[in-house]
């Protein structure tokens, strides 16, 4: 090819993606989120509201206290909404996608028709529109629940949004929570009526239109009282995305006797094995167990992103009310994890569990960071903590901070937590018994996360197990 | 701050230049920051400067160290004398050991006193310290009776601050008991302590800081240390009866085999707050640390545990063990903990415990039914709880003198 034909080709191509996207102006400002207010066509309350945060961000720092360090994030270098991509830009099948990513979907054993949707492969949409997701959809409209996105109930349920949305995360919270708030894009929205069992797992997977919600996810679910629901988040499947920096909030409200079981399984780009790119995952997650009785389970499999930070909390204000924290935490190659949880009792009789397992290897740094505060007032609480730590090699790190606060007489906290690495007479039964180095660590890691894998709902379980194994290939022998 | 502080550089005797100078500078330092508060981690759950500001309202350093006291001797077992008045090296009496092997002197530079972090009470102390003692233990000698340090405050100490500085070092293959047994009066004052422990090749020091009476002092002590190979070190801290108390403790376990115990037995009533943090730095294979910290919280007290083992890439085959326990016997009471690991070594057996709570009703139960009122029964599982501390502690004379000044506190309680 001639020199002079190649330099028409890039102005060609160069010039297509111009006309293709549609994007926020670049940078934070108040233009920029009236610019997502207006595309969402959101009313006037939601728009003070996220100028409110806005003015609020302006006079909060990002915090540096936690243990991995980032670098210094340009907010006004960033694109706060982009408009999903078109048919065109997809990839037109699977032979267009990374085959690395093929690969692990087939080791996840994913079927081929959701291998090209997790892909963003562009999915004809007659098979699209006879999905099991419309069929799910009538049967939780004829319960009454509502499952949509969160810029569809600000317009059709302004009063449960308005009442609930910023009352668990507070828009003056610190500094990402704050960033959500001001410029969030969309994410899930579900409201449990009284006394309704929601009939089926809830996950973003079933939501139309779900892919492509952006970096500033946001998502809330209220149970009212006596209700129950069980919410998934995530998939086992690797996920790409152009956004490096991802602050999401989700907010629980859990009324009296309701019960919200909330799992995740985050696996998104931790970068590769020299620990370049990577998401940076700083979430807030908080529910609050508002009622008598009620129960917030939260449930976690991080195994993804180049920084993992995040804290489920479960703020128990109601009495006899329960929190539970199941994480396992899998770090590897440069992989930084700080993670944790935070229980705060203020009514009486409340309760809360935490189990915590941290696995690192390669360069890898996993940090269990957690609060337990029993209040003055929290008369007969009890809290059990148990964070164990799994090292494979010497270059990588296992820490533990937990904080623990007790202020009555009549509550008990327990905190145990234990670093070791895999014992060497388990390895070599297993050896022994025929399995292969990478088999027998697999298996036994899998037993050590066991606790947390039984939390997960049963179809689940089973792609988390798969998955907790090939995020530690490579790193042992 | 500078309303708070009335320091009056005049009183350090013999100050040249360059010494008034540096005091001057790092006085200066420590204003910038003023006293440390809860924003700092280290000081979360202690705030100290609401704690002082609260308690004082001027503060001014001392320089009276008259002392016309009959000194009200330990007579439970032989021991070997050291007299500290307000902070000061008075005299010492080494009658029980042979001659040389033991020396002590009034410290008299603060040079080898470099800390790694920043800590503001550090330059405070820099600024202020009237010395200390400096103690030394030959090589290949083992002390034959324990050392007691009698640290005497007198009556005149309101609104006045102490800062001072301790060198121990004890030789290669020595032995040393050094217990540190703080009598005060009545006034109310500051104590800011620096001590730096030096642990020389198989030696092993064992320190027990015990409060016999009482005391409306405030003190922060901060000990470092390094620990060459097979040595050991224990800490008794039984402190209990200080407005505030908050000791720091920095060992670093430099090399193989060393290893390092500290063990703390508190029963804190009313208007009391104590604080322990350590850090422990495995910094050589095979070394061993372990921490026992028990708290009973009776009235408004406030128990703090703030304990972090930090192991090093290199040093594999670590054992390290960590437990906190507190007894809350008052809703007015409080107990925090922050036990933290940090691990870059994967051959290594380290774990913490905590637990916290009230008084174990069950044994209580069992208690009554056997005919034991329920004060008493209290009492006795109190008594329990903190006496396994010093289990320990091998000299069959020193023990029952420590039971003794533990039951002696667990009498107030009601």
């Amino acid at each position: 090819m001639k020199s002079e034909e190649l330099k028409n080709q890039e102005y060609k191509y160069g010039f297509t993606t111009q006309i293709e996207n549609f994007k926020a102006p670049k940078g934070l400002s108040e233009q920029t989120i009236k610019f997502i207010s207006k595309i969402k066509k959101e009313p006037k309350w939601m728009l003070d509201w996220r100028l409110k945060a806005f003015n609020r961000l302006k006079v909060l720092k990002e915090p540096n206290w936690q243990k991995p360090k980032f670098p210094k994030i340009d907010y006004q270098n960033l694109y706060y909404y982009s408009a999903p991509k078109s048919m065109k830009e997809k990839p037109k099948s699977l032979d267009e996608v990374d085959p690395k990513l093929i690969e692990t979907y087939n080791k996840l054993g994913i079927p081929l028709n959701e291998q090209k949707r997790l892909s963003g492969v562009a999915v004809d949409a007659v098979f699209d529109s006879v999905s099991v997701a419309t069929t799910f959809k009538g049967e939780l409209d004829k319960k009454g629940i509502i499952f949509c996105p969160i810029s569809e109930a600000i317009q059709k349920h302004p009063n449960l949004v308005k009442k609930y949305l910023g009352s668990v995360i507070p828009i003056s919270d610190h500094y990402f929570a704050t960033l959500n708030s001001a410029v969030f894009t969309d994410g899930s929205f579900v409201y449990i009526p009284p006394n309704t069992r929601c009939p089926m797992e809830l996950s973003t997977y079933f939501r139309i239109n779900a892919s492509e919600t952006g970096q500033f996810e946001r998502t809330l679910i209220i149970a009212d009282r006596g209700s129950y629901v069980s919410y998934l988040e995530g998939c086992t499947a690797p996920m790409r995305d152009e956004n490096q920096l991802h602050a999401a909030n989700v907010e629980l409200v859990a009324l009296d006797d309701a019960e919200i079981k909330y799992s995740t399984v985050q696996n998104w780009y931790p970068g590769d094995k020299d620990g370049v790119g990577g998401i940076y995952n700083f979430v807030t997650k908080r529910g609050a167990c508002r009622g008598r009785n009620s129960k917030i389970s939260w449930t976690q499999v991080e195994t993804g992103s180049a920084i993992t930070w995040k804290y489920p909390s479960c703020i128990l204000q109601g009495d006899n009310s329960v929190g539970e924290f199941y994480s396992i935490a899998i770090t590897n190659n440069h992989q930084k994890a700080d993670t944790g949880t935070k229980m705060i009792h203020l009514g009486k009789n409340t309760k809360s569990k935490i189990i915590s397992k941290g696995i690192s290897a390669g360069q890898a740094d996993n940090t269990y960071r957690g609060l337990v505060d029993i209040g003055a007032k929290a008369k007969n609480s009890r809290n059990y903590t148990q964070c164990d730590s799994l090292l494979m090699g010497n270059k990588c790190g296992a820490h533990t901070v937990p904080y623990i606060r007790n202020k009555n007489s009549s509550s008990t906290i327990e905190h145990e937590a234990t670093t070791s690495k895999i014992n060497e007479d388990q390895l070599f039964y297993c050896n022994q018994r025929g399995l292969n180095q990478e088999e027998a660590v697999s298996l036994i890691v899998n037993g050590f996360c066991k606790e947390v894998l039984q939390q997960l709902p049963m179809e689940f379980a089973v792609e988390a197990q798969k998955l907790v194994s090939i995020s530690l290939e490579g790193s042992v022998g | 701050m500078e309303q708070l502080f009335n320091i009056d550089f005049k009183r350090f005797n013999s100050l040249n230049d360059k010494e008034a100078a540096d005091r001057k500078k790092n006085f200066e330092l420590f204003l910038k920051e003023g006293l440390p508060n809860k924003k700092n981690e280290n000081w979360k759950f202690s705030d100290l400067n609401y704690i002082i500001t609260k308690n004082f309202k001027n503060i001014t350093n001392n320089d009276d160290y008259k002392f016309q006291e009959k000194i009200d001797s330990i007579h439970d077992f032989d021991h070997n004398k050291v007299i500290l008045v307000n902070g000061s090296l008075k005299s010492s009496d080494f009658h029980f050991e042979e001659k040389g092997k033991v020396k002590i002197e009034t410290l008299k530079s603060l040079e080898g006193f470099h800390h790694r972090s920043k800590n503001n009470l550090d330059y405070l102390n820099k600024a202020l310290s009237i010395g200390g003692f400096n103690l030394e233990v030959q090589q290949n000698y083992k002390c034959k009776k324990p050392i007691v340090i009698y640290n005497y405050f007198t009556a005149n100490l309101n609104n006045k601050i102490i800062n001072n500085s301790n060198m121990i070092k004890v030789g290669q293959n020595s032995e040393l008991i050094l217990i540190e047994y703080n009598i005060s009066k009545k006034s109310k004052f500051i104590k800011n302590t620096f001590e730096k422990i030096n642990i020389d090749k198989g030696a092993v020091l064992k320190n027990v800081i015990l409060q016999k009476t009482k005391c409306n002092g405030y003190f922060y002590k901060n000990i470092s240390g390094t620990q060459d190979f097979n040595s050991s070190y224990q800490n008794f801290i039984l402190s209990s009866g200080l407005k505030f108390n908050k000791i720091e403790i920095d060992m670093n376990l430099e090399k193989e085999k060393s290893s390092c115990h500290i063990l703390s037995g508190l029963n804190l009533s009313r208007e009391e707050h104590q604080e322990i943090k350590t850090q422990i730095n495995h910094l050589a294979p095979n070394c061993k640390s372990y921490q026992k910290i028990k708290n009973v919280l009776d009235s408004d007290s406030k128990g703090v545990y703030q304990g972090k083992i930090f192991v090093k890439d290199i040093a594999q085959k670590t054992d390290a063990y960590q437990l906190s326990k507190a007894i809350i016997l008052n809703d007015q009471a409080e107990f925090d903990a922050k036990p933290e690991l940090e691990i870059y070594a994967d051959d290594v057996k380290c774990s913490h415990g905590s637990s916290s709570g009230s008084i174990d009703e069950e044994a209580i139960h069992y208690l009554m039914t056997r005919g034991i009122e329920l004060k008493e029964a209290k009492k006795l599982l109190i008594k329990g709880f903190l006496s396994e501390i010093f289990e320990n502690i091998p000299e069959d004379k020193i023990k029952p003198f420590l039971e003794k000044s533990i039951a002696v506190q667990i009498d107030e309680i009601r």
